[in-house]
């Protein structure tokens, strides 16, 4: 790949370092990636994402930017309230990159798309904000022998997994069931710290960029807690459950 | 000694880390009882990194670890 004046200019900060370099950089702008999910997490992934050159990046979500979305989905503004998220999404990302082409899935994943949403991709980063859909787009993943970056945010607390076919365990292997919808803790009750999604998104950002570029070691096998209130970082091994109904018999 | 470590939502009030004696617990299921947590505020329980449920026995040397649902984006 010959790239523009342009195209050395905007990566050449990562041009230069040696785990990406022109090889890694062409990789990204050959890749697709898949964010499901355009809130809190949604946000820094797709930025960082779009920013770094991945070609082409599909977006999923089926809500509108409220103001109630403003204090940590930063890929939105003031400006889209009331718009489709993934519009919303759509407009940054092509002003801050035109070589990202932008695809737009306005809808929320369930049984009947999920297999077909994420099969064009090369990698998918789970940013949902329910269980139902994160063991929907776990298991998916597993059928479909896709590899996908899993976060999850509540007040001061994140976490991060991810699952590459065949290196380790998938989510449900750690998370066997949903909880009880009933109980279940859900962030407009419980509340956020914005800048939490900040830093679990980046994470998943990186993890996306490494998948695809190679460099590094991915978080397969590990769970990354992240405790803001104490700035704990701490990696949970965990191993594959041969009796996981999703991955048990790969 | 057995290791319990606390995680997220979980450590209000208990710390992060703590060790209980494997001669007053014989199950996970000892240990959210004795740290007062309904088993329903654990989404995941790992024995020595392995899924695991509140019946599964627990021995010396183990460490359990401890999750509340985590499922805001």
């Amino acid at each position: 790949m010959v790239f523009s004046e342009d195209q050395k200019k905007r990566y050449s900060r990562q041009l230069v370092i040696p785990e990406i370099g022109p090889a890694g950089q062409e990789k990204l702008l050959r890749s697709k990636v898949l964010i499901i999910g355009t809130g809190g997490l949604g946000s820094p992934v797709a930025l960082y994402l779009a920013a770094a050159g991945v070609g082409t990046v599909g977006l999923v979500d089926k809500d509108a930017v409220d103001l109630s979305n403003l204090q940590r989905q930063i890929l939105h503004s003031t400006e889209t309230l009331g718009v489709a998220k993934v519009e919303s999404a759509a407009g940054r990302l092509r002003a801050l990159n035109p070589d990202v082409q932008v695809i737009c899935h306005p809808v929320f994943v369930d049984e009947s798309n999920i297999d077909r949403l994420i099969a064009p991709y090369d990698f998918v980063v789970e940013c949902t904000d329910s269980f139902d859909a994160k063991y929907l787009v776990n298991d998916a993943c597993v059928r479909g022998g896709k590899a996908f970056c899993h976060g999850a945010v509540i007040r001061f607390f994140g976490q991060i997994m991810t699952y590459v076919p065949g290196k380790g365990p998938c989510y449900r292997c750690a998370f066997r069931q949903p909880p009880d919808p009933e109980k279940a803790p859900d962030a407009k009750k419980l509340g956020v710290i914005g800048a939490v999604p900040g830093v679990i998104g980046c994470l998943q950002a990186m993890e996306a960029i490494k998948f695809l570029t190679g460099a590094g070691e991915l978080l397969t096998g590990k769970l990354l807690s992240f405790d803001a209130l104490t700035m704990d970082f701490e990696t949970i091994e965990l191993q594959p459950d041969p009796n996981c109904p999703a991955c048990g018999k790969e | 000694m057995i290791e319990v470590r606390f995680f997220a939502t979980l450590r209000s009030g208990r710390g992060k880390i703590t060790e209980v004696s494997a001669d007053e617990v014989s199950t996970a299921g000892d240990i959210l009882r004795r740290f007062e947590i309904p088993e329903e505020e654990v989404h995941i329980l790992l024995i020595n990194g392995f899924h695991s449920r509140p019946e599964a026995a627990v021995k010396d040397g183990d460490i359990v670890s401890l999750f509340p649902p985590v499922g805001g984006g």
